[in-house]
């Protein structure tokens, strides 16, 4: 880790492999538009792992899916931002040309395995599919390549388990074989989205020891994307945590992990359990994303709001220490950190 | 597979089986028009009812016991040799063969029109969803799912045959099958048929498409950089043609056995409709049976492709039988 760590100050000066700025994405509901993603702003370096940090609805997954144009227009929208690969603004490509970096240059794998192979075809077909798309090879040499990857990610027997079926497979398995299928045509960045919520607690465990073996490898970005702080602390090199649609905080693992800034991350890590204290559960809900109220998205369930915390915009991301910065008044000018628990919610990354 | 494919072939002869002896013992215990008739011209001319019974009975074999007049009409149905019209004075499967090229002049390109238009304008309207074609498309299916097939027949040939003298009014059965004259003639009784069974289609295909387009797995492929044409055909109508086929034997079934009558009949296609129409008329049995056993055999063997196409289409299919 210590290496991504180095890479990435050593390529801040360059360009960041990926770089998402002010993404703005709203879908169209029967009550009107409903801002999902709202000025998000992140960077991934070249090898290294960023996790997007938030509770359901906070805008993650369609970050994510924005990035490569996954996501459906109609209902969706991009109203504004760009996100650009090594410079190149992927979200104003061509169809076409955004074809050839998907799965190319970014692959993703989605939360869900057991719908997210189809059921007509052999996994073999699959990886085959994935690899020929991009590359004018061979049947023969495009199984080769297949069944290279399958051993990878540890299909055990795999020359003979080509030709079956998903619903021949279990649920870890299947997402060992999506991840195959993301290798395919070795990507920089892997968009993990959730890879292992809907596995059982062991394969969890196996398929992250995986993602990190093959990151390793590869040496490949990954954008994860997780509510799921134990994951995080094993992987991420850095943390993007999202709320409602906005970005709360942004840092290295061990400063947001050692001294949460932000009212939201220092409640998020109080609803984890085993750290030694009383378990909370943050009170209220996510605002309307349809009509969000003035302010800071969070300002109705923090417990240090502040009047100026109900007007105006989102504050901007204040630096809070080296390289990390929390969306949040008591950061900004004549603002009070210590007022906030900065320091008392101390978590180990590696605890 | 292989057991799967067996299983049903056999399921599709025990079926056939069935139904002919269901047929046999209807037929059995149903009055014989024939012999009434014989009976009360005996009485009448001041003969013996019961004579005549007994000779008629005699002649058609009727006295004999009842396992061998229902072996012998097994071995007739199997050998076709399904028994004489007496309205038109030739052999019951000389009858169906003289009606059958007349039928198919409409359902080959019924089928082919219906799923060429059917599948192609529910993909685009699944992918375009609540797009102004989609608003279109689905206005005219609820249009054509709506209007009755043997109204439209007559009020397009009022408006098409008579008020505007495009097409022929009469059907003329000695038109070559390839010819401007038969495709002029024919034009009207296919359109009014598609516009039911493609409405159907396009809203059966809609619905299945949207089902896969918006799967994990659609998305995964788009991930992989597959392009929106080999999505729709290979990702999304390949999982979609499982119940899209079931619907089209559906469709084809209710061609045959209820559609063709009435257009058929408004339209004056001497087919298989008419045929079976004019034996019900005219109370010629053997033809009304064996009319009927068309449509049964039809369904037999659709459901018998069918089941087939299951397990070619979706291998999740036959797993049980492993």
């Amino acid at each position: 880790m210590s290496q991504h760590q180095r890479g990435a100050t050593e390529t801040q000066q360059e360009l960041s492999l990926l770089s998402v700025r002010d993404l703005t994405v709203e879908f169209e509901t029967d009550r009107g538009p409903l801002r999902a993603v709202d000025g998000v702003d992140f960077d991934v370096e070249r090898g290294e792992t960023v996790c997007l940090v938030g509770e359901s609805g906070s805008g993650k997954t369609v970050t994510a899916e924005t990035i490569t144009k996954l996501i459906r227009m109609p209902p969706g929208r991009i109203v504004r931002g760009v996100a650009e690969l090594d410079g190149r603004d992927l979200l104003s490509l061509s169809e076409r040309d955004l074809r050839a970096i998907r799965g190319d240059r970014i692959a993703h794998v989605f939360q869900d395995p057991q719908h997210a192979l189809n059921h007509c075809y052999t996994v073999g077909w699959q990886i085959r599919e994935a690899i020929q798309v991009h590359e004018d090879v061979s049947d023969a040499a495009a199984r080769e390549r297949a069944l290279t990857l399958l051993n990878q990610v540890g299909i055990p027997d795999a020359t003979t388990r080509y030709d079956d079926y998903p619903h021949e497979f279990s649920g870890g398995m299947k997402q060992r074989i999506v991840v195959a299928m993301a290798l395919a045509a070795t990507p920089d960045l892997l968009i993990a989205d959730e890879p292992t919520t809907a596995l059982d607690v062991t394969i969890q465990a196996q398929l992250l020891d995986l993602l990190e073996s093959i990151q390793t490898e590869y040496d490949m970005a990954i954008l994860l994307i997780t509510h799921d702080l134990g994951v995080v602390a094993e992987l991420a090199d850095r943390v993007v945590v999202l709320y409602a649609g906005k970005v709360m905080e942004r840092g290295s693992v061990y400063e947001v992990f050692d001294t949460p800034a932000h009212p939201y991350t220092q409640v998020l890590f109080d609803c984890l359990p085993g750290r030694g204290r009383p378990l909370r559960s943050i009170g209220g809900t996510l605002p309307d994303l349809h009509d969000p109220p003035p302010g800071c998205r969070f300002a109705s369930r923090c417990e240090y709001a502040r009047k100026e915390c109900h007007t105006g915009d989102q504050p901007p991301l204040y630096d809070v220490a080296d390289a990390q910065t929390a969306s949040c008044v008591y950061y900004g000018p004549g603002g009070d950190p210590d007022a906030l628990r900065n320091g008392q919610s101390e978590g180990d990354p590696d605890g | 597979m292989r057991w799967y494919v067996a299983r049903r072939l056999l399921w599709a002869v025990v079926a056939t089986f069935v139904i002919l002896s269901i047929t046999w013992a209807l037929l059995y215990v149903t009055e014989q028009q024939a012999l009434t008739s014989i009976q009360f011209q005996a009485a009448v001319s001041g003969g013996d009812a019961e004579a005549a019974r007994a000779a008629y009975e005699q002649q058609r074999g009727l006295d004999r016991p009842l396992w061998r007049q229902y072996a012998d009409y097994m071995t007739n149905m199997a050998t076709f040799n399904w028994g004489y019209s007496t309205s038109r004075g030739q052999p019951v499967t000389a009858a169906i063969a003289d009606a059958l090229p007349y039928t198919m002049m409409y359902s080959v390109p019924w089928t082919i029109l219906t799923v060429a238009f059917g599948l192609s304008i529910g993909l685009y309207s699944a992918t375009h969803q609540y797009s102004r074609f989609d608003y279109a498309a689905t206005f005219l299916a609820f249009f054509g799912y709506a209007i009755p097939n043997f109204w439209f027949g007559i009020v397009l040939l009022v408006l098409f045959g008579v008020h505007l003298d495009l097409v022929p009014i009469v059907f003329d059965p000695d038109a070559p099958v390839f010819s401007l004259a038969n495709a002029r003639q024919l034009v009207l009784p296919v359109f009014v048929l598609t516009t039911g069974s493609i409405a159907s289609l396009t809203r059966y295909t809609r619905a299945e498409a949207l089902e896969y387009v918006e799967a994990t797995f659609t998305k995964t492929a788009k991930a992989k950089g597959v392009s929106e044409r080999r999505i729709l055909l290979l990702h999304v109508l390949r999982p979609a043609a499982v119940p899209l086929s079931t619907i089209l034997v559906a469709d084809l079934l209710g061609l045959f056995i209820a559609s063709s009558y009435l257009v058929e009949v408004v339209f004056g296609i001497p087919g298989l409709g008419q045929l079976s129409f004019k034996a019900i008329q005219n109370q010629d049995t053997p033809l009304v049976l064996a009319t009927t056993l068309v449509g049964v055999f039809i369904a037999v063997v659709g459901n018998l492709l069918q089941d087939i196409a299951y397990t070619v289409l979706d291998p999740r299919i036959d797993y049980g039988d492993r």
